[in-house]
């Protein structure tokens, strides 16, 4: 499979302190990159300078368009916007995400609205299909978000990604504040949307059981420098960096009468990249 | 249940504010007062300048429905008052003359005046028979004989007026300089910054005392009207830009503001569609908030001879009349406007806080 993006040498930092710090990375298409790391270590500005909410220092970001490769932080915003059709956001926080005075039908509309997508008619059909494609019931389109609950409103986020039929979507924790058994549902939902529509998916996430079961490939961030990429598998199953040893270390097993391993971190040496 | 699920976050707020009992009983006293400023010719008996020779300095009279017999009338009145002077301390007194009896006439003909500007009419709300032997003063008179009453509306008029325009501008100039340096940040936001500092800093009543002393005395009464109406919102817009601008500034980077940026949405669209409208209950509040301060602002420079003068009326004018002891002594009744101001103020303060906790149910919480 060819690449949908590359990122390169990417650097932010906040009043001279690196946030993110020389990051490089390509993700292949249809497939799912996890991203992980502790609180802090820049993941949140990482995803959103390669969408240009957060303007990065230096680095570049490629992106291959169904129109082929283009630089994200050169364009224009006139020319980014039909860009922002192809590369769409579920955020962490299904609370704070969604206008909570705008309906749903207001909300999954505008996307549409701003690119010019159809009449009146035709949207709210997609509106409507939209939903089901989420499980949500036709009747939620009238409600406003103030009467969902957690895992409904972050299908309400989800259907906002989708409805301009993205190939390239970043989830910033989308899971991480739901309850185990809506994280399964949404996860579930992801997947087959993915299969369903070949999309290729950025996964933040802090919960590492989550990763291994839903990515392809993984990144682990530390203090803003990548200390480890390669496939889910090879990493999990033999982790070359103490930093992604101690993460894995740190995932509870689900057998009770197993010892927990001392967490080894104040001896751990990470050398600086 | 399902109803309440569809209700948008206005209804819900509308719903939260029903239940503020004080709240809603300020709005129904602030209709009504507005009411009466805005059709005050119809309302009032008399016009503000109309003298009555037979009754100048006189008590508020009586409405009643009894007789001195004790009898009913259907018909409210008001007993003829009876001039005496006092043999000891030569002071004007008066004292109803219950022989002769002005029965109160709805929509009656009285003194003429131009409604509005725009047409002639002579219908008064409540009068007595028109043919001039009568008089009806239910607040008193001043010392020209001039119907307290009818001057008291007239003077709502101008008074409560002046607190809507002045916050209208007030809200005008510190949404959009607020607006601006909230969301442009950079050398615009320092400046508007440094700027509210300045003004904030200065002591207002000495700074509106210089600034109305300025305004040339040979000036209309209704250009007098506007120059103090913007030397008040001059200096009121400094905090309300400051509360726009902090949040303008922590907007920017909610996620839902973020969300829209990421979907395309240009700033006129992200500023129109998603900030500002999460804002407009807090604009409301704060605008309701402010409207006693112009009120007391107008109130205070008129007060002070430097804001409005005569023959405008307005409350200030009013109370003007009202600066010495020997008023409150002997003509108490002529301090009536003060009353309305206060009833007014604290009518205003009670809404804004039932508006504040309607749209926003934790701001209570938050504050204790
Ligand atoms: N706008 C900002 N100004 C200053 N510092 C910031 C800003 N945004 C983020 N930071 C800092 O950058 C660092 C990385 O933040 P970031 O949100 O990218 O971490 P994260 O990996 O997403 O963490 P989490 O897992 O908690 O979401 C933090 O130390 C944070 O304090
Ligand atoms: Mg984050």
């Amino acid at each position: 499979m060819s690449e949908i993006l590359t990122v390169t040498d990417l650097c932010k930092s906040f009043s001279d302190q690196p946030v993110v710090n020389s990051v490089s990375f390509g993700v292949r298409e249809s497939t799912t990159l996890g991203i992980v790391g502790e609180s802090g270590s820049g993941k949140t500005t990482l995803v959103r300078s390669i969408l240009r909410a957060i303007d990065p220092d230096s680095g570049t970001v490629r992106y291959n368009s169904r129109k082929g490769w283009q630089d994200l932080h050169s364009l224009s915003p006139k020319e980014l916007l039909p860009l922002r059709r192809e590369i769409q956001m579920i955020f962490q926080d299904p609370f704070a995400s969604l206008n909570p005075r705008m309906t749903v039908q207001a909300i999954l509309e505008e996307p549409l609205i701003i690119h010019g997508i159809g009449d009146k008619e035709s949207r709210k059909q997609r509106v409507a299909a939209m939903l089901e494609k989420v499980q949500l019931e036709p009747s939620s389109a009238s409600r406003f978000p103030h009467a969902f609950s957690g895992g409904q409103r972050q299908r309400i986020g989800i259907a906002r990604a989708l409805i301009l039929e993205p190939r390239l979507v970043i989830c910033d924790e989308s899971v991480s504040a739901l309850d185990v058994s809506v994280q399964a549902q949404i996860l579930d939902l992801l997947a087959s949307l993915q299969s369903e529509l070949g999309l290729t998916y950025l996964f933040v996430a802090h919960d590492l059981r989550v990763v291994r079961e839903f990515c392809d490939e993984v990144l682990v961030m530390y203090a803003g420098n990548v200390v480890e990429q390669g496939p889910v598998e090879e990493v999990f199953n033999n982790p070359q960096h103490d930093y992604t040893r101690l993460l894995l270390s740190a995932i509870p097993s689900p057998d009770p009468d197993e010892k927990l391993e001392p967490l080894a971190r104040d001896g751990l040496q990470l050398e600086k990249v | 249940m399902s109803e309440l699920r569809e209700l948008s976050p206005g209804r819900l707020a509308w719903l939260r504010f029903r239940r503020h009992r004080l709240a809603m009983i300020a709005a129904g006293v602030l209709v009504v007062l507005y009411l009466l400023a805005m059709f005050c010719e119809f309302m009032s008996p008399y016009t503000p300048q109309q003298r009555n020779a037979r009754a100048i300095n006189a008590p508020p009279m009586d409405i009643r429905f009894f007789d001195a017999e004790g009898q009913f009338h259907l018909r409210p009145f008001v007993y003829d008052l009876e001039l005496t002077i006092n043999p000891d301390t030569w002071m004007r007194e008066y004292e109803e003359n219950t022989s002769i009896a002005y029965p109160i006439r709805f929509f009656a003909r009285g003194e003429p005046y131009e409604f509005w500007g725009l047409f002639e009419a002579d219908r008064h709300l409540f009068s007595v028979d028109p043919d001039g032997s009568g008089y009806i003063h239910w607040f008193g008179t001043d010392s020209l004989g001039r119907d307290m009453y009818s001057r008291v509306l007239y003077g709502a008029r101008v008074s409560l007026s002046i607190g809507v325009v002045g916050v209208g501008l007030t809200l005008f100039l510190g949404v959009l300089l607020g607006g601006f340096a909230g969301y442009l940040g950079g050398m615009f936001d320092s400046a508007v910054q440094r700027m509210t500092e300045v003004l904030q800093s200065i002591p207002t009543l000495p700074l509106w005392m210089a600034l109305s002393a300025a305004l040339p005395a040979a000036w209309s009464p209704i250009t007098t009207y506007f120059g103090v109406t913007i030397i008040l919102s001059l200096f009121g817009w400094t905090t309300l830009a400051r509360q726009v601008r902090g949040r303008f500034l922590a907007m920017r980077e909610e996620d839902f503001v973020i969300a829209a940026r990421l979907i395309g949405a240009n700033d006129t669209r992200v500023i129109f569609r998603h900030m500002l409208p999460s804002f407009t209950s807090h604009i409301i509040t704060t605008a309701t908030l402010a409207v006693p301060a112009m009120i007391l602002g107008e109130t205070a420079l008129s007060f002070l001879g430097i804001g409005l003068r005569a023959p405008v009326v307005s409350w200030g004018v009013l109370l003007q009349q009202a600066q010495n002891y020997q008023v409150i002594v002997m003509t108490p009744w002529l301090l009536l406007p003060g009353a309305f101001i206060v009833i007014t103020v604290i009518a205003f303060n009670l809404l804004g806080d039932g508006l504040r906790d309607a749209a926003d149910p934790y701001s209570s919480l938050r504050e204790q």
